[in-house]
């Protein structure tokens, strides 16, 4: 049919948003996840929530991989965050395909095997793959550049804002920002071309302004 | 050999299905949840020739259904000639004053039709339902055949089966015949309803836009798709998916939030097709069912091929007294009910029931018909590893273009409780592949 409507742009931006904090997520908590075996676990604890901006509400590292990871109730659980990309997903069928959202399906039923398992860490493992085979596959199967390119957007905007809250390193910040330069001028989003402009700057300063990306980067797209 | 090489692969094919999605949707205690259609791997097997009978049956039914709803729309000369009384068409709740007149691009009412059989244990099918409005159910053969292709090859290659991937070109060449000059696209109330999978495989199918009606307008006498950039796109035809009173606010049920203002009034000046039309409702009430066999002779002047299951209304007397009579013998069906609800045995009752059935039957009688209960032919179905059988019921398609076509498939639904002949997906009821032959 070759148009898409505002509805559905915004949801393949979200899927990219959601399904991409899903995955950084799960990495970034299986790191600090591994660090508070070695150290003070309510201090890993808090340093892992102020990194994310999330209020440390657990009690207990079990009380933490309980609810941060499958609580269906908090908002900022991965769980929620891979429901929200499934609901994303599952309405954007006709635009992306049956076999693409298959993937993002399977990640909500490994989530689900995950959170009854014995070994809920290793499990999400399963998760992971399954939305790296959703990133694969939407190159592979969705034939709208214009689609395509709006989900990736979504994750490049999500990583690099995430990447900023964690205050990962300027290489790596520069390199998402370079990918977001190079991909969003190929879709049909409406984005403010000044605030990608001081990304760039702010990314090559003496000294990183982390706010400011997180802001610029919220802001980027226009409504 | 072969097909136990198909059926071998049962929980594969299940998982596949859970994994494309295949769901529906319902609410239970004010919840929404979606569940898995089961399905077992034991197709429903008609023969070509059979299914010729079915497929002639089909066409003649089809086509007398839509001269009967252009008829009371229009001219009314079933009424006028005695043939269904009166009181049957404007007390039914399918019959829409607003469609007064209204003529549809290429006078197609019905374009896409299930129509609900049973087969009895004496090889006889009867008609068990009509369902002209928005009948669902052609998505998960589609799929299912898809996946069994796949597990077991050799069984397709060595068993000449009418392949049914094709309903969603039949679906396209209906929707393009009445087009009237637009994008084509597939409207659905959203996510949360009970058919959602089968609205977006559809559309991923036949290449229509799968819509919610807050993306559409009415401007100008005509229907726009707004895209994106809001620029506004002419759209031709709408399959739509949502019941008749959501439609359109100012002309249908005026707190419908989902609907388009304005888009019958768009439909009655020519300038879309609504798939199917609106008002369609009046010829698939369960009192309406009755007369059908009395319509096919009176606008084709043909006998019925397919018959209805034996079945009375209430509301005359010599039918009243039958029903009182035979009670423990009969089904008894509110005609505004869908979906397996609304649907009673007369020997489950206890004597209260039975009673205060009764008194409720003799106030309303108008709301009932009675059937006899059909001793459906069982099917087999595989459950903990055996073959058990079910009772199980087919949902035919059939596509009203230039001519009718028949879906050389179907829906067949079988219930999983052993006493029940429920087989509606939202009873628990799972699903088979219907195989036609082709030879």
């Amino acid at each position: 049919m070759g148009i898409i409507s505002v509805e559905n742009t915004d949801r393949l931006y979200w899927l990219g948003r959601y399904s991409e904090r899903v995955y950084t997520t799960i990495k970034l908590f299986a790191e600090s996840f591994d660090t508070m075996i070695d150290m003070d676990e309510m201090d890993s604890l808090d340093n892992f929530c102020k990194r994310l901006e999330i209020p440390n509400i657990y009690t207990s590292g079990v009380d933490f991989v309980g609810r941060y990871c499958f609580d269906p109730e908090d908002p900022n659980s991965i769980y929620s965050n891979l429901t929200r990309a499934y609901d994303n997903c599952i309405v954007l069928r006709e635009e992306i395909g049956s076999d693409t959202i298959s993937y993002i399906q399977l990640a909500m039923y490994e989530m689900n095997r995950a959170r009854i398992s014995e070994s809920p860490l290793i499990e999400l493992q399963h998760v992971l793959d399954d939305i790296l085979a959703f990133w694969g596959i939407v190159d592979d199967e969705i034939d709208s550049e214009n689609v395509r390119n709006i989900i990736k957007v979504g994750k490049r905007v999500e990583r690099l804002d995430l990447y900023a809250r964690l205050h990962m390193s300027r290489e790596e910040l520069k390199r998402e920002v370079d990918r977001l330069s190079g991909r969003i001028w190929r879709t049909c989003l409406k984005y403010r071309q000044s605030y990608l402009d001081d990304l760039s700057r702010l990314v090559d300063e003496p000294r990183i302004d982390y706010i400011t990306i997180v802001q610029k980067t919220e802001m980027l797209l226009e409504e | 050999m072969q097909e136990m090489d198909l059926y071998r692969h049962t929980d594969t094919v299940n998982e596949l299905l859970a994994r494309y999605g295949v769901k529906f949707g319902i609410y239970k205690n004010n919840e929404f949840k979606e569940q898995l259609f089961p399905f077992d791997a034991i197709p429903r097997v008609i023969e070509a020739e059979e299914f010729e009978y079915l497929e002639k049956g089909l066409k003649q039914r089809v086509t007398a259904l839509n001269l009967f709803i252009k008829d009371v729309y229009s001219e009314k000369k079933i009424i006028r000639d005695k043939i269904v009384p009166e009181e049957f068409i404007y007390a039914s709740s399918g019959y829409l004053a607003q469609c007064e007149g209204v003529m549809p691009p290429k006078g197609v009412y019905a374009h896409i039709a299930g129509i609900d059989l049973v087969q009895g244990k004496d090889k006889e099918w009867y008609i068990l339902e009509d369902n002209l409005r928005v009948p669902s159910g052609a998505s998960y053969p589609m799929i299912a055949r898809e996946l069994c292709r796949r597990s077991s090859p050799t069984t397709f290659q060595k068993t000449h089966i009418a392949d049914n991937r094709n309903y969603a070109e039949l679906l396209r060449k209906t929707m393009d015949y009445v087009n009237t000059g637009g994008h084509t696209v597939i409207l659905t109330p959203g996510r949360y309803n009970s058919a959602y999978f089968e609205h977006s495989y559809l559309a991923e199918k036949t290449g229509a836009h799968l819509v919610t009606g807050s993306e559409l307008l009415v401007e100008n006498d005509h229907l726009y798709f707004i895209d994106y950039s809001g620029r506004k796109e002419p759209v031709g035809a709408v399959y739509r998916r949502i019941s008749d009173e959501y439609l359109d606010p100012m002309n249908f049920y005026e707190g419908s939030l989902i609907g388009i203002p304005h888009l019958h009034d768009i439909f009655r000046k020519g300038n879309v097709a609504l798939l199917n039309a609106p008002g369609n409702g009046v010829a698939d009430d369960k009192g309406i069912y009755y007369f059908v066999p009395k319509m096919i002779k009176y606008y084709l002047g043909e006998e019925p091929i397919l018959h209805n299951a034996p079945t009375y209304l209430p509301l005359y007397k010599e039918d009243m007294d039958y029903v009182l009579e035979h009670f423990d013998d009969l089904v008894l069906k509110d005609v505004a009910e869908a979906g397996g609800y609304g649907v009673q045995f007369g020997n489950k009752m206890t004597r209260q029931e039975k009673e205060d059935f009764i008194a409720l039957l003799k106030r309303e009688p108008r709301r009932f018909i009675a059937q006899e209960v059909i001793d459906f032919l069982d099917i087999d179905i595989f459950e903990n590893g055996e073959c058990v059988p079910r009772k199980a019921d087919l949902r035919a398609f059939v596509l009203m273009g230039e001519e009718p076509m028949v879906w050389k498939s179907g829906l067949t639904r079988f219930s999983r409780n052993p006493d029940s002949f429920i087989v509606n997906s939202s009873q628990g009821g799972g699903f088979k592949d219907t195989w036609v032959l082709s030879r």
